[in-house]
């Protein structure tokens, strides 16, 4: 692609497919990148801990850069629409968290009714559609503050990633991370092979 | 008879629907839910038509929508699938007949125009037939905005159907209606964006009009009908929140004359 990408088109191409969860991740992400005057992370000098494991964290991975995979997105399974994002660069810490029933509403109820059912009509799949452009439109073009209370905070900034070496399991031959990897009756067994 | 594959009749004629389904319930709206054993499901407007049991074998007959009481409609697309072209690069698109970014079964075109409006000036383009499939081919084009417009005359009924061709990048300049009868245009070409409003302005031999009706639409809405409806204010213009990612078309109607414009966003 040789135009720049939207954060909304990343977060789109990276989650899959548009629903309310993916907006509020999107506004969250840009409201720290706002607040925080930075970008998008490239090795760690952002870090995100989230409170949640649904939609709206794929949104803060793609557009701050803040991914399982780097490390640098910690996970607390809290059930909350809460991100703290981290910036090492200058030790600032926003937390920024959903208003209870900001977003709630009868377009917001009927699209999850839908979303429950296994298959939709014709009708429905166009009633569907209808409802998350409303949606959408209401989450995007929502002031920040009816969306969100946020504010700055102290935490103890997390380690960086560490690589570790990689050691053979005993039992079942595949590598496996040394600080994941215990002894047993002088064997060395990775977790898995641990619980047989 | 454990499983079996169901095949639709439609106008076109039969096709296979789904394979190896082993549940079918027909819905009181003439739907008919189907399952098969991997646990695809599908729903369907139709009737069933014959079970051939032997052969494992259930067709059905496609029942069809009610057509819409609308004229049809003209619009353009770029042949590309990121937005624009390179300088250089072969500029072409494709013209349809349809409703509602939904082409219809009339492929026929009668006393059909194509023109061009570059930084050269305007002139007109040739259209080529590719078996029912029309094609207007522009060639290497210079950095810049291309205006594209086609018009059809259909007895008393008259379309046009207009786009804004982005050739290189960045293109946010000096922008003028090209003076059509009836012509929709951006009111700012550099904010098309998902996630953003969208403006348009309505104008008729150049002059904006008010209170009219404009319909807009985007590429493979589930929707049968347009899914906007906007009025132009004081000033001839209207504006839509864009939802969805790829192309949108906006719609205008006055007298016989149905005018459209093709918004292209690379996103």
């Amino acid at each position: 692609m040789c135009k720049n990408m939207p954060p909304l088109e990343l977060a789109i191409q990276f989650h899959g497919h548009i629903c309310p969860g993916l907006l509020i991740g999107v506004r969250a992400a840009e409201l720290a990148q706002k607040q925080l005057e930075v970008g998008q992370d490239s090795d760690e000098e952002l870090v995100a801990i989230v409170e949640n494991d649904n939609c709206s964290v794929d949104a803060i991975q793609s557009i701050l850069g803040c991914t399982f995979g780097k490390g640098n997105l910690v996970f607390k399974d809290y059930g909350k629409n809460v991100y703290t994002i981290i910036s090492r660069d200058s030790g600032r810490a926003l937390r920024i968290a959903q208003k209870f029933g900001s977003t709630a509403g009868p377009a917001s109820e009927r699209f999850r009714e839908l979303g429950g059912k296994p298959i939709l009509t014709d009708e429905e799949a166009g009633e569907k559609e209808t409802l998350i452009g409303e949606i959408f439109e209401k989450i995007m073009s929502m002031p920040a503050e009816d969306l969100f209370a946020w504010q700055e905070v102290v935490v103890e900034l997390p380690q960086r990633a560490s690589i570790r070496k990689t050691v053979r399991c005993d039992s079942c031959g595949e590598g496996v991370m040394e600080t994941r990897a215990s002894s047993r009756d002088g064997q060395i067994l990775c977790p898995e092979c641990q619980l047989k | 008879m454990c499983e079996a594959n169901v095949y639709i009749n439609r106008v076109s004629g039969e096709e296979l629907l789904m394979e190896k389904v082993d549940r079918i319930v027909p819905g009181e709206d003439q739907s008919i839910f189907m399952e098969n054993i991997f646990g695809e499901r599908k729903v369907v407007k139709a009737r069933i038509r014959e079970m051939e049991l032997v052969h494992h074998r259930v067709v059905l007959e496609e029942i069809r929508e009610e057509s819409h009481p609308v004229h049809e409609e003209l619009w353009l697309e770029p042949s590309t699938d990121h937005g624009h072209f390179h300088e250089g690069e072969q500029v072409t698109l494709k013209l349809f007949k349809g409703y509602n970014m939904k082409p219809g079964p009339d492929t026929a075109f009668a006393g059909l125009k194509a023109f061009v409006v570059s930084s050269e000036g305007t002139r007109e383009l040739n259209i080529h037939d590719h078996h029912g499939s029309y094609e207007l081919v522009l060639g290497g084009e210079n950095d810049g905005l291309l205006q594209v417009w086609a018009e059809e005359s259909e007895g008393s009924s008259r379309r046009l159907a207009s786009v804004l061709v982005e050739v290189g990048h960045h293109h946010h300049h000096g922008l003028k209606p090209a003076g059509l009868e009836l012509e929709i245009f951006p009111t700012d070409y550099s904010h098309a964006r998902m996630g953003e409003s969208y403006e348009i302005k309505v104008l008729q031999h150049g002059q904006p009009l008010v209170g009219v009706e404009v319909r807009a639409t985007f590429a493979g809405t589930q929707q049968k009908d347009y899914p906007h409806r906007m009025v132009t204010n004081e000033e001839g213009k209207a504006r839509l929140f864009l939802t969805s990612r790829g192309n949108y078309l906006f719609s205008v109607s006055e007298g016989d004359l149905i005018s459209t414009f093709t918004l292209v966003k690379s996103f």
